[in-house]
């Protein structure tokens, strides 16, 4: 059985155990042992519980045993609160208990260093020698809100309540910080996990479960270390796809070293943020920035269903905020509902003729809860309004808690969302409370509410996207060659693959390379450009050179066999000068490109996400502009299509501002084909495309210059 | 000095530092996991040894004996 396997045996008696035994736990007040028996015995927990204790007889007023293996009976679940010299002799007792499931809250692991990493991988032995699964350790512990066991196997002060949002975070503290709020704003939770190291049980193997819990819609993730990133997107792509709860996550760390040290564009502009921002897009999980927007997000996905479409009506009392709302709702690629007329006859029949009929509805500073209820009503049977904004502003007159109850009662009656901005805090919280009690997400800012929603709109377009890897013929590529080009040049120690073999390589996967010959005197020069047909371009060749144009090493569009001539000798010239100690090889002669569009690709390798493909605006200036995209290795149609299209450059492409429309499906072939090459062959370090050249539309594209690293 | 009067002078310390009853320790007790000590008993625990055999002992190693057992061995490699 795999570990995986066991963990999901396991998981029912982690969520759902029927005793309990605290291991390490005092009476001493205010300690961790001491708080997690209390925080259990406050939750009204439905179980037994057993502390352990070497010297206390009694903990609360429970009997405590000196060893678990003093219980007589069986127990489901171990939490652990000893220090982290002696969680092995706990972790031996545990097996010889037959304890399947523990959470170990100890810290003084990894995190401390050497010794504690010792004591982690001890503790992770000796639990895969029992079958025993184990959340943490470092961590703050686990909360099931069901009333089936009510469980709060943790140090926090307080018990959530219960709701359909399920919490993972490798931080404990700031699980804390997280409850506390969420208790402000009446958000309840399904399951909280802190899961610290993850020495055993993985967030990989908690999304699972938490995908399979009945009780949880939302999944919020905090992760400060990405481990296995690959196993991570396909864990929530497959999640997605079959269950379509949303993954909404903070990846803390946004730093980018190591990117600085890279030797080629794509390895410069490819940070790890950028690369995780990609790779989550491309996995379907939702990216927050903050711990607000992550519950901004999660209570719309929590409260209120998808929408069909992304035509929205906004119904304000006060035209400023009908306004801001309007702008968010247009930034973030919304639209304004066009009413029907039968809507339209309605709101011009009942509404002031100072008010404005037309979406954003203005309803006017007077509008008491009826005039709120008939707007709402008639925008929600309107079948052109796909979802409703709510807008209050507090005045004298406006009655902002039966408006707020008129809200939750018309919301019972209908599929549509509704999402609420009750703007201010003081005079609006009881409207507020309302709202938040009767799960309609309300935002102090009506942008926030436009966010939020615009997020769970993108997504469900997103659930029925074809994810199927782009698969071309893969027959026709040469990957034995090209292994064999790689191999020689390990073999001589080299660290990047000069232009002739860098070409032969493309060549294996039919990349488009030019027919190019390396001539080691000007006459050979001329004989190879006649053959080839002007006009041509003209190349140094050697090993010590990386960037030819640093040193005046290529002559573009020869026409002549007298240009030749003096190309070849002002190539050797000037190389001789700037680049002195460079063994030249020779000089390569090669079509010269029609003009095109320059675009660029490059591939690069992750630690965490394997290899990462990046598509964008080409040429000299790559890294000043920056227009670039990234997607993780295999790709499909989609991340292709997406990956170009998230660049502002991609309007190029389609013919913007009198240019010609370009041969984007030539693109698509390459993208797909790197990816192929980047999965087969990882001795290749990182590599670039710069610039290919993309004609126009049925003509193709042409590799103008590449470097491949080792 | 026999490993025996190490032995008994060791557990006299432990007994005094966790109030326990010296008959209740094993000669491989371990002071956490069998006899309950806390991180401040551990640092206790070390400077009851300094005391009661008059030696200086490494602290940061002194930390890491865990047992009974390793308290003599250890002490007696100073006394030694």
């Amino acid at each position: 059985m795999s570990k995986s396997d066991i963990h999901k045996n396991n998981f029912k008696s982690v969520f759902y155990p029927k005793s309990i035994a605290i291991i390490g736990a005092n009476n001493v007040e205010g300690t961790v042992p001491y708080d997690i028996v209390k925080s259990i015995l406050i939750s009204n927990y439905k179980g037994i519980i057993y502390p352990v204790s070497p010297k206390e007889t009694s903990i609360l007023n429970i009997k405590a045993y000196k060893y678990v293996i003093d219980i007589e009976l069986p127990v489901d679940l171990a939490i652990v609160v000893f220090p982290s010299s002696v969680c092995n002799l706990v972790l031996e007792q545990l097996g010889q208990k037959g304890i399947k499931a523990a959470i170990i809250i100890s810290a003084g692991f990894k995190e401390v260093g050497s010794v504690g990493l010792e004591r982690e991988k001890q503790i992770k032995e000796i639990a895969d020698k029992y079958g025993i699964s184990f959340i943490g350790p470092n961590c703050l512990g686990v909360i099931n809100t069901d009333p089936k066991v009510n469980l709060n196997a943790s140090f926090a002060r307080k018990m959530p309540s219960e709701g359909n949002i399920g919490f993972l975070s490798q931080s404990g503290a700031l699980c804390t910080a997280v409850l506390d709020y969420a208790q402000s704003k009446n958000i309840g939770f399904s399951k909280f996990v802190s899961f610290g190291n993850k020495a055993d049980i993985s967030e990989i193997d908690l999304l699972y479960y938490l995908a399979d819990d009945p009780k949880t819609k939302v999944i919020l993730l905090y992760l400060e270390e990405i481990s296995d990133g690959k196993a991570l997107m396909d864990c929530a792509k497959d999640i997605i796809s079959k269950t379509g709860k949303p993954i909404l996550a903070i990846k803390a760390g946004r730093t980018n070293e190591g990117a600085a040290a890279a030797a080629s564009h794509t390895g410069s502009l490819a940070g790890s943020d950028e690369i995780c921002n990609a790779a989550f897009e491309q996995a379907g999980i939702i990216r927050c920035n903050d711990i607000l927007e992550m519950f901004d997000t999660a209570i719309a996905f929590a409260y209120q269903p998808i929408p069909k479409n992304n035509r929205v009506s906004i119904i304000t009392n006060a035209g400023g905020p009908g306004v801001l709302t309007t702008d968010a709702l247009i930034k973030d690629g919304l639209k304004l509902a066009k009413f029907s007329e039968e809507t339209t006859a309605i709101f011009s029949k009942v509404l002031p003729k100072t008010a404005n009929i037309k979406n954003p509805v203005d309803v006017i500073g007077d509008a008491k809860a009826d005039r709120y209820n008939l707007v709402v009503t008639e925008s929600l049977k309107d079948d052109n309004v796909d979802a409703v904004f709510v807008i209050l502003t507090p005045q004298s007159m406006t009655e902002i808690e039966i408006i707020a109850q008129e809200i939750v009662d018309v919301s019972k009656n209908n599929s549509k969302p509704i999402y609420t901005s009750f703007m201010g805090a003081t005079d609006v919280a009881a409207g507020i409370r309302i709202l938040e009690k009767n799960n309609i997400p309300n935002y102090t800012l009506p942008e926030s509410m436009s966010k939020s929603f615009t997020s769970v709109f993108n997504f469900g377009q997103n659930l029925n996207r074809n994810g199927a890897v782009y698969n071309l013929d893969k027959t026709q590529n040469n990957v034995e060659m090209a292994k064999s080009i790689l191999s020689e040049a390990l073999e001589e120690k080299k660290s990047y693959l000069t232009e002739d073999k860098t070409n032969q390589l493309l060549s294996c996967y039919n990349l488009p390379v030019l027919e190019s010959f390396v001539a080691s005197s000007a006459e050979e020069a001329v004989s190879f450009a006649e053959k080839i047909g002007f006009p041509i371009v003209l190349k140094i060749v050697s090993d010590d050179i990386v960037h030819k144009f640093d040193v005046n090493g290529i002559v573009l569009d020869i026409q002549s066999r007298e240009e030749v001539i003096q190309g070849y000798s002002s190539i050797i010239e000037n190389v001789m000068q700037l680049a002195p100690e460079a063994k030249i090889k020779g000089i390569l002669v090669r079509k010269m490109i029609p003009k095109g569009e320059e675009v660029i690709l490059g591939i690069k390798r992750d630690n965490s996400f394997g290899p990462v493909i990046m598509y964008g605006l080409g040429g000299v200036f790559v890294e000043v502009f920056r227009d670039v995209s990234f997607r993780v290795a295999p790709l499909s149609l989609h991340d292709i299509k997406s990956m170009i299209l998230n660049t502002k450059s991609s309007k190029l492409l389609f013919g913007a501002r009198g240019k010609n429309l370009r041969d984007v499906e030539s693109l698509y072939y390459c993208l797909s084909k790197l990816s192929e090459l980047a999965i087969d062959l990882p001795q290749i370090k990182e590599l670039d495309i710069n610039p290919l050249i993309l004609l126009d539309i049925n003509k193709g594209c042409y590799i103008a210059d590449a470097k491949i690293m080792l | 000095m026999e490993t025996t009067e190490v032995r008994k002078r060791v557990k006299d310390s432990i007994a005094k530092v966790l109030k326990i009853d010296q008959e209740s320790i094993s000669n491989d007790a371990n002071f956490i996991f069998d006899l309950g000590a806390d991180s401040l008993q551990s640092v206790l625990l070390v400077a009851a040894f300094e005391e009661e055999f008059d030696i200086e002992l490494d602290e940061n190693k002194a930390l890491n004996v865990q047992t009974v057992s390793d308290a003599v061995d250890f002490i007696q490699e100073y006394l030694n």
